[in-house]
């Protein structure tokens, strides 16, 4: 959760999934989508913000296994986290989607990661398949005996992904996004409806859910 | 190091700032942040007797200077309430109040029944004000003769101090005020959430399910101390005033406009060790404007 520590307004820290973490450095990466991430994107290097985190789950660590990375657009931030901590002990494969090519996001930075299959998508046809990422994902993961899939992108797209995704030995995780007012458990704000029939907040007890934890909309 | 030391006449506190019912989780939450006993007491989440899912998302709107929440008092029921408190209470000293909720007198007074025997509570707050419940805001604030009833209710069957915290969208809120201070309040919190609309342009329709939500923050802070002056002068019972407060200057705000103690809110959910913030800045301000017991200020505001 971070906001700019020197202006009440926003009054909110926003949810900002994290790219990456080493030594005493950590990446965030966000679009620019209101005043939060405005005021965000305008500091300078050398000037602090006010961040309070990490906060919430992960995505399981899994070991020696056939894991599919299903990317959204602004999905690859956590995916990419995952894949430059969880490569070295399992075999990784990634589909990535977004509107057109210069949406899809670090491509070039994902070259040197070792990854099994890379399968991009764009809708627009301006890069390798024309289509979305979850057009073949049925035959990837019968293909390529995928054990398990974690996904990160926009509600539609993980909401398809509830009603076309085929058994896996280890089954499937979506991080989902939310409005939030805290983000450590307080405000109850970030409430998302689970198949038992129970509210859960994404902040606390997620952001990473099974699948099939999820209520899904009809 | 000026005087904080707060008597409310039925508890007293080593200074007055308490953290918000729905503010502040159920308080061992906020252990990781910093040391609760510095704190003067602590109100925790609204509880029903029965669990609460609260309300279907959207659940919170950001405002200029505040937000707007429709939570609908999620909780788990008095009964699963209870060990929390007693954790709580194991970790430490600082007063433990209860924010008592109900859908009727009887869950109302179920719940005040049940926490008043606890041990490990302080006082209760009969929450008559959540605007977040029922259809177009309806709570017993709103009414002086229904509070009135309702709080005699309580009062003839607890024992604990009682609080009683109060609606700002009452059309004549010091009435209600004297109305729960004849029917035997302790005190009054002052107040509740503000009634406000978010609307969605595209879709034409409110933001929020229950069409109303709660208003808070810090742009509220005006509306608030005049009601806290205004009941203030009418009353003769401790008030605690709750609006908008984040800085040691909003306290001193405050307990100039009358208030004994106040309650910080929304500041809790952005910044969790806020109130100690808040209380460090208060001792500062209280030694550079030579205030060493803050009873020497409270309702001093010279018309």
């Amino acid at each position: 959760m971070a906001r700019i520590h020197d202006s009440d307004e926003p009054l909110l820290r926003r949810p900002l999934g994290i790219l990456n973490c080493e030594n005493d450095s950590i990446w965030l990466y966000f679009q620019v989508r209101g005043r939060g991430t405005l005021a965000l994107s305008q500091r300078h290097p050398g000037e602090e913000i006010d961040l309070l985190g990490p906060l919430g789950n992960g995505f399981p660590p899994f070991s020696g296994k056939s894991i599919l990375l299903i990317a959204g657009g602004r999905g690859i931030v956590p995916l990419f986290f995952y894949l430059r901590t969880h490569a070295a002990e399992n075999n990784l494969l990634l589909a990535y989607g977004a509107r057109s090519r210069s949406d899809l996001t670090f491509i070039d930075e994902l070259k040197p990661w070792p990854l099994r299959q890379t399968f991009f998508y764009t809708e627009d046809g301006s890069f390798s398949r024309k289509g979305r990422v979850t057009d073949n994902l049925i035959d990837i993961i019968i293909s390529e005996k995928v054990d398990a899939t974690i996904s990160c992108g926009p509600d539609a797209m993980l909401h398809r992904l509830s009603q076309i995704l085929p058994d896996t030995p280890l089954g499937h995780f979506v991080s989902l996004e939310a409005l939030m007012g805290c983000g450590f458990g307080i405000c109850h704000s970030c409430a998302v409806m689970t198949s038992s029939g129970e509210y859960q907040k994404v902040c606390e007890d997620g952001p990473v859910f099974p699948i099939t934890d999820i209520a899904w909309p009809n | 190091m000026a005087e904080l030391t707060t008597d409310l006449g039925f508890l007293r506190l080593k200074n007055p700032i308490i953290p918000a019912s729905g503010t502040f989780g159920y308080g061992i939450e906020f252990g990781r942040f910093f040391d609760l006993n510095l704190l003067g007491a602590m109100v925790l989440k609204g509880v029903y007797w029965d669990p609460r899912p609260g309300n279907p998302p959207p659940r919170i709107r950001e405002t200029h200077g505040g937000l707007l929440n429709s939570i609908g008092l999620a909780g788990p029921g008095a009964e699963k309430l209870a060990p929390i408190v007693r954790q709580l209470a194991a970790q430490t000293t600082t007063p433990i109040i209860i924010n008592v909720c109900g859908a009727n007198d009887d869950e109302y007074l179920n719940v005040a029944g049940y926490f008043d025997l606890l041990p490990e509570v302080a006082a209760l707050e009969l929450n008559i004000s959540c605007p977040n419940v029922k259809a177009n805001g309806r709570c017993p604030a709103l009414d002086d003769r229904h509070t009135y009833r309702l709080v005699k209710k309580i009062r003839d069957a607890v024992k604990k101090p009682l609080l009683v915290k109060l609606s700002p969208n009452a059309p004549q809120v010091v009435d209600v005020a004297t109305a729960a201070e004849s029917a035997g309040a302790d005190g009054l919190s002052v107040a509740n959430t503000l009634l406000g609309l978010a609307v969605d342009v595209a879709s034409r329709k409110p933001v929020f399910k229950n069409f109303y939500a709660g208003y808070s923050g810090p742009a509220i802070k005006p509306l608030i101390l005049k009601l806290v002056w205004e009941v203030t002068r009418a009353v003769s019972i401790p008030v605690i005033g709750i609006g908008g407060i984040v800085s040691g200057q909003d306290v001193l705000e405050y307990i100039l406009a009358g208030a004994h103690a106040i309650q910080t809110g929304t500041i809790n959910l952005i910044e969790p060790a806020a109130s100690v913030r808040i209380l460090n800045e208060l001792h500062e301000l209280a030694r550079a404007y030579h205030i060493t017991d803050l009873t020497e200020i409270r309702g001093k505001l010279k018309p």
